[in-house]
């Protein structure tokens, strides 16, 4: 991409070269960016990745099963109205005190177009993306209880991550930019680990990297391990102070990347066969 | 516009909406794609691909089209005006898209003799086998059929074949047809039944609760809570794994991954049988023998208001249903399949049967029996998105 102002990565996040593409397009076209892939791949760090690189601001909007869509617009805390008025207190007749906005409604308010991340977009009910639709689309929306209609000045920068546990609607799914983070490579991976290692010796690497694909390479395993789990497994190995010999006989540790009994059984099986 | 390439995504099975397009073409008009294929191959996916799993059929559909591209005037003008941006040197020439496939003559003797014949013709020609004109053989012109020739607009006669993707253009609406998970799932969610008695912090506001209190408390407000409602249903599903299920195997998926996604329910216990249900349910679709559960066990194990789900095609020969031997993979235990299938009726308050193969005239086709005997034992629907509506009504109807 063209692009000598556009998201190139960052320091600490490496990007292949289609997703760069991905977060410069959606960003001028002014569309959310919809990345989906497996777990550990890097989704949600790609938000704080962009907001760092762009020097922008960036709000994350965490989606649980519960959340509702309203929540990331405003709520308006009727209980705490009227748990003051029975107290007396001041501003109480100002309804706009009460009217608290969501990650959304910030977003839309400041001033800077700021880095929207909606985390985990299928976490929540079926619905919720549809219940976005209108605001995402004319990034604003209307507050009754004021009759305030809060507009985005810049439009911020949406970033939505899913891991596949629900289908997304069409409508929703029309409105977006998407992207699937493959897997990645060897080449890319150990030039992920050596951002997190500088100093990581190369043997060391070289072996952790063969041992890693090797389990990513058995059929019957279960939970494959992700990159934060081979990240996670390096910091182990390097505080122990385990040499590449070591990992090549005993793999210790192996329990950072596998969290199955079942898939822990299968690699001590397979181990045997080698 | 180049709207054929869009015909064939479609035609690939692509779900490309026109709002997808649009954003498209505005990407095209900002000068997104570059100047090279490469990069209007990952815009072009990224704005109309919305899952990996449509990756390939992106992949198949995008060099089915530009595959044909061997001149450089048959791409068409959108394409063309990016290609052409003049501060982008595109050296044509080397570039494998563009070799001609015409052995007869070469792309410069056809360019060489378009030019002549341009200077030459004075008329209007459409036909006819030299002048530049529409519908006929010669190398140049509108809807031509000449293999390798220049073609100056319109659309070439060799692409009609895309408009045979119109013919089911409103397949879409169709809502008897089986459709995806999201639809399957939106069904589910009507299989709900609320209760209070759960295990659960109270953490919902009780209004009725909170006005007693506060009366109570002398017009202070005093807040009451209660436990959350949560759906208690629980479901028991029993998929068919036979040979005759193969060609319903994405449709079975589908609805498989829709209530396993499906996080309210309060229990799924999922089991697999080959063709009928006998004394054995297997724990997998390869209904490998010895891994299973008795279906006694189930019996003893799951209580009555498990809601059973049943999936099959009742495809198989009467006496696999009616005799106690019929079981030709495993055990019969003494009870014929018929026999096995009423027990789980009188086990379990709620059982349907979802049949990919449904027939509704079944009484009348002979061939059918046991799917005829099986219908009239438990609630059959056909496996569909309606029909799954109409079986989950069943399931909450309270009678029995």
């Amino acid at each position: 991409m063209e692009n000598k102002t556009g998201f190139n990565g960052s320091e600490s996040y490496v990007a292949s070269p289609e997703l760069m593409a991905s977060v410069n397009v959606a960003i001028a076209l002014e569309k959310p960016l919809l990345i989906k892939g497996e777990p550990g791949t890097g989704k949600t760090m790609l938000a704080q990745a962009i907001a760092q690189s762009l020097g922008k601001e960036l709000l994350i909007w965490n989606i649980k099963s519960t959340t509702k869509a309203q929540e990331g617009l405003y709520v308006y805390d009727t209980i705490q109205r009227l748990y003051d008025s029975q107290f007396g207190e001041e501003g109480v007749d100002d309804i706009g005190h009460y009217i608290k906005l969501g990650k959304l409604g910030e977003a839309f308010k400041s001033e800077n177009e700021p880095v929207l991340l909606i985390d985990e977009i299928d976490k929540a009910d079926l619905e919720f993306p549809n219940d976005l639709l209108w605001e995402l689309d004319k990034m604003e929306f209307y507050i009754h209880e004021t009759k305030e209609t809060v507009k985005a000045k810049k439009r911020p920068i949406v970033i939505i991550t899913s891991n596949a546990e629900k289908e997304l609607p069409d409508a929703f799914l029309r409105r977006c930019i998407f992207h699937y983070i493959e897997f990645p490579d060897k080449e890319l991976m150990e030039e992920i680990v050596k951002v997190h290692f500088p100093d990581l010796q190369d043997n060391l690497l070289q072996e952790c990297m063969e041992q890693f694909y090797w389990i990513r390479s058995l059929k019957d395993i279960r939970k494959k391990p992700s990159t934060s789990e081979l990240v996670d497994w390096i910091q182990a190995l390097l505080l122990g102070g385990i040499s590449a010999e070591e990992v090549k006989e005993k793999m210790p540790f192996v329990g950072v990347l596998l969290k199955k009994d079942e898939d822990l059984a299968v690699f001590k099986k397979r181990r045997l066969d080698v | 516009m180049f709207s054929p390439f869009f015909y064939v995504l479609k035609a690939k099975g692509l779900e490309v909406s026109t709002t997808e397009w649009l954003t498209l073409m505005n990407a095209l008009n900002k000068g997104l794609c570059g100047a090279s294929l490469t990069q209007f191959y990952y815009v072009a996916r990224m704005i109309l691909v919305k899952s990996e799993a449509d990756y390939d059929r992106f992949d198949v559909a995008f060099e089915e089209y530009f595959k044909d591209f061997k001149y450089y005037a048959d791409i068409p003008d959108a394409i063309r005006k990016f290609l052409d941006k003049p501060e982008v040197e595109v050296d044509h020439s080397n570039d494998e898209l563009f070799k001609p496939r015409s052995e007869e003559l070469s792309k410069e003797e056809i360019e060489g003799m378009f030019e002549e014949r341009k200077t030459e013709q004075k008329t209007e020609h459409n036909g006819g086998s030299y002048w530049i004109g529409t519908n006929g053989t010669s190398t140049f012109g509108h809807n031509g059929k000449q293999p390798g020739g220049i073609r100056i607009g319109g659309q070439s006669a060799l692409k009609s074949a895309f408009q045979v993707v119109g013919d089911r253009r409103f397949a879409d609406f169709r809502n008897d047809k089986a459709l995806n998970i999201r639809q399957f799932q939106v069904a589910f969610r009507r299989l709900r039944q609320f209760s209070s008695k759960i295990e659960a912090p109270k953490t919902e506001l009780d209004l009725d609760g909170t006005i007693d209190s506060t009366c109570n408390n002398g017009g202070y407000l005093k807040l009451e809570f209660e436990k959350p409602r949560k759906n208690t249903v629980k479901l028991l599903l029993l998929f068919d794994s036979g040979g005759t299920m193969m060609p319903f195997s994405t449709l079975c998926n589908n609805l498989f991954q829709a209530v396993h996604k499906a996080n309210h329910f309060k229990d799924v216990k999922t089991y697999y049988f080959h063709n009928c249900i006998y004394s054995h349910v297997y724990n997998s679709p390869e209904c490998d023998y010895g891994d299973w559960v008795e279906s006694e066990w189930l019996f003893k194990n799951l209580d009555a208001d498990y809601k059973v789900i049943i999936v099959g095609d009742a495809q198989m020969a009467p006496e696999e249903l009616f005799h106690n031997t019929g079981n030709y993979r495993g055990p019969n235990n003494g009870l014929s399949g018929y026999e096995w299938l009423t027990w789980y009726t009188k086990k379990f308050k709620k059982v349907v049967w979802l049949n990919p193969r449904y027939h509704a005239n079944v009484a009348k086709l002979d061939w059918l029996e046991a799917e005829h005997a099986i219908a009239g034992l438990i609630r059959m629907f056909p496996l569909s998105v309606d029909g799954l509506k109409y079986a989950i009504e069943e399931l909450m109807s309270t009678k029995r």
